[in-house]
């Protein structure tokens, strides 16, 4: 194969030279060729490995300036509009390349005429990419380098539209994820096993758990809709849905709440279908809590059938009375009492409608008080003075000491409160037991306290008696009658003096209710609220 | 020497590349020792050192590989075919092997790479051997200096390979290649 090497000393020593020449060039051709395989390899990792658009662009430049041997470079982008953004850039001459280009060309032309360098379009589509690079002083590009960039333009282009796409992805996942998370709704994802995928902030509150305690249980292990009577596992509509296919638009169902009590619950249930590519069937349901519609429901229902029961009563009495004495000779002793009791009847029925209005009043407007300066003794004297009256003052028992410092409050408002709580209590304490009214000062307030001898008020209907129309369920079945309204006005009332109305046990834990308000006193200059609000005024 | 120090060459990976390095280096010298099974106990140096290259460059999947395997190969290019080689020969043997090392990885000292560890080696044998040292204690001046290298990469920033995109986030981590460059250098003079 090889020419035999020639015999005379000169000719062989030539071709021994020719032979270490070309060897030689040999070499430095593998060693150049490995050089760009290297640098190639390099550059695939760096795309394979980019982050978002500007970290691979940062990136890429970096590597484009060290393959052309450059001085300095600048890497425009543009989208489908025709500005393209300067994404990188290293220059050390001291002015900047422009930061926003019309188009392609202008880059390029920018890069040859203010740099003397050399612009490699990566992508005539969107996302459209030059890159510019020029040489030092005295230098030239290295043209290897160069052909290089050239050679992986396409890879380039691919990458940056994948880092282009993913930051729109991950714009909207976030923008969605702050949907989710900010929905006052529960809302629950499951994967095609039933098991939980997500679990929105809400849905934490509701059921008392944490996502990271829920992902990968069973739906019906995390919301309890067995337990709280919701649905039977077997009729569990998420798993319906990912059988069907088809969403449920509306369904009630019931869940177990962070107390472990029931919450019932609608909406929807939605499914996204499995994917060619492999991804899972999904399953969601998107929750609303209905206790606060149930409860508004029932407080209309007790409203309507209250008022209507309470209206009814007086209006039967009147009416017979008023019959009796149209239609039959009476004496007048017996025509007094019948006109006395259509009296009583009109005054409760006048009550009422004052109650009722009271209430309207309460929430339709900011209340306006006529306060001044007071004593509790006065208006206990006061309300002495009325159940004089009714023949009841001998069982309000009074403990409050006189010497009491002075409230400062609106007298009527405040007297129909404590009217209310001692009638109240007088109402339900059974066999006419006394009721104690008793009262001190409490931080920079008054407190008063009524304590009663009555069936008292069930732990779970406390909170809501003070709400309109809500009557405890004791009280429904002792048939003693009242609007439910009582309590919520006095509550309304104290809290706009800024005191408060708690319900509790009697302080002896004998059977009772106590009742506490708090009242402003008449000079009280540390209380904030007053003083927030003279300086607000000033 | 290799697989002793894999887990941390790796993790030092972790941090800065794709955590690798350890596993890569130890597939690379398992493959050259299973090579010097089969050479000829008579083998040149420079031969012997050249196919060390070329196996790393075969072996390795990551640029540790061709980056070793270009040193190994320049360093036996500059070894020739002499049968022994002496402290010179050793010092020139070095610097081609760093600039071949530089010249592929297109990098400087100052990068956050080998060659950090590296070049100060190469320049301390020869300035040791020039002032007339033992070839001994030339190895172990250059061994110094590549951890001093070494060293240096701590609060350097990245400008090669995949730690580029950490950018300011690789200020303050070992640079793996420059760790593993210090240790196969110490493993040269201790052997």
């Amino acid at each position: 194969m090889v020419d035999p090497l020639p015999v005379e000393p000169d000719a062989r020593a030539a071709r021994i030279d020719a032979l270490e020449r070309e060897r030689r060039r040999a070499f430095e051709d593998a060693q150049r060729q490995a050089d760009a395989l290297f640098a190639q390899y390099q550059l695939s990792q760096l795309i394979a490995s980019s982050g978002s658009v500007p970290d691979l662009a940062a990136s890429v430049l970096n590597e484009v300036l060290r393959l052309a041997n450059a001085a300095g470079g600048a890497l425009w982008l543009g989208a489908e509009d025709t500005v393209i953004g300067l994404v990188a850039a290293a220059d050390a001459s001291g002015t900047e390349p422009p930061a926003e280009l019309p188009d392609l060309e202008s880059a390029r032309t920018w890069t040859i005429s203010h740099r003397g360098g050399r612009a490699m379009i990566l992508s005539e589509k969107p996302p459209r990419a030059v890159v510019g690079v020029w040489p030092r002083g005295g230098e030239v590009l290295d043209e290897d380098g160069v052909r290089i960039v050239l050679l992986a333009r396409h890879e380039l282009a691919v990458a940056f539209m994948g880092a282009r796409l993913h930051e729109v992805l991950e714009r909207e996942r976030q923008e969605l994820s702050a949907i989710v998370d900010g929905a006052t709704d529960l809302i629950l994802q499951v994967d095609e096993n039933g098991c939980v995928v997500r679990l929105n902030p809400s849905g934490e509150r509701l059921l008392g758990t944490t996502v990271e305690a829920s992902l990968g249980r069973s739906c019906g292990d995390v919301l309890g809709c067995e337990v709280a009577g919701g649905h039977a596992l077997a009729d569990c509509p998420l798993a319906e849905i990912r059988a069907s296919g088809e969403s449920i638009a509306y369904r009630e169902s019931a869940i177990r709440g962070h107390d472990g009590g029931r919450i019932g619950v609608a909406g929807s249930y939605s499914v996204t279908a499995a994917q060619g590519d492999g991804a899972d069937a999904r399953a969601t349901a998107i929750l609303r809590d209905m206790s606060a519609v149930r409860a508004l429901e029932e407080l209309r229902e007790g409203f309507v059938a209250t008022v209507s029961h309470e209206l009814r009563t007086p209006l039967a009495l009147i009416r017979g009375y008023a019959e009796t004495l149209l239609h039959l000779p009476l004496e007048p002793a017996q025509q007094r009492l019948y006109v006395e009791r259509i009296d009583e009847a009109t005054a409760r029925l006048g009550a009422l409608v004052d109650q009722v209005l009271d209430v309207t009043h309460l929430q339709a407007d900011p209340l306006i008080l006529d306060r001044r300066s007071t004593t509790l003794a006065a208006l206990v004297a006061r309300l002495r003075g009325d159940l004089e009256i009714s023949g009841q003052a001998d069982r309000l028992v009074v403990l409050a000491p006189d010497d009491l410092p002075a409230i400062d409050v609106d007298i009527v408002r405040v007297g129909q409160v404590l009217e209310n709580l001692v009638g109240n209590a007088l109402k339900y304490a059974a066999d006419g037991g006394p009721v104690v009214l008793d009262a001190g000062v409490d931080d920079g307030w008054l407190a008063v306290s009524v304590e009663d001898e009555g069936i008292g008020i069930p732990d779970s209907d406390r909170a809501l008696v003070m709400e309109p129309f809500h009557r405890a369920w004791n009280v429904r079945e002792s048939r003693i009658p009242g609007t439910g309204l009582g309590l919520y006005i006095c509550r309304r009332l104290v809290e706009a003096h800024g005191g408060e109305l708690t319900i509790g046990d009697r302080t002896d834990g004998r059977p009772g209710t106590r009742v506490r308000i708090t009242l402003p006193l008449a000079d009280a200059p540390s209380d904030p609220r007053r003083t927030a609000e003279v300086a607000g005024g000033g | 020497m290799v697989e002793r120090h894999a887990a941390y060459l790796t993790r030092l990976d972790a941090v800065l590349g794709d955590g690798d390095h350890g596993d890569n280096l130890v597939i690379g010298f398992r493959a050259v020792e299973a090579m010097l099974e089969d050479l000829a106990p008579d083998t040149a140096p420079g031969e012997l050192l050249r196919a060390v290259g070329y196996r790393l460059v075969a072996a390795v999947g990551g640029a540790s590989g061709p980056l070793y395997g270009t040193a190994f190969l320049e360093a036996g290019a500059a070894a020739g075919d002499s049968p022994t080689i002496d402290a010179s020969t050793l010092g020139r043997m070095l610097k081609t092997g760093c600039d071949g090392l530089a010249r592929r990885g297109r990098c400087t000292v100052g990068d956050k790479t080998m060659l950090d560890a590296l070049r100060p080696a190469s320049d301390a044998f020869t300035a040791s051997i020039e002032a007339g040292g033992m070839l001994a204690s030339a190895m172990g001046v250059a061994v110094q200096a590549a951890a001093r290298g070494m060293r240096s990469t701590r609060p350097l920033v990245a400008r090669r390979g995949l730690a580029l995109r950490l950018g300011d986030k690789s200020i303050g981590h070992l640079d793996p290649g420059a760790v593993s460059a210090m240790l196969l250098l110490r493993a040269i003079a201790d052997g």
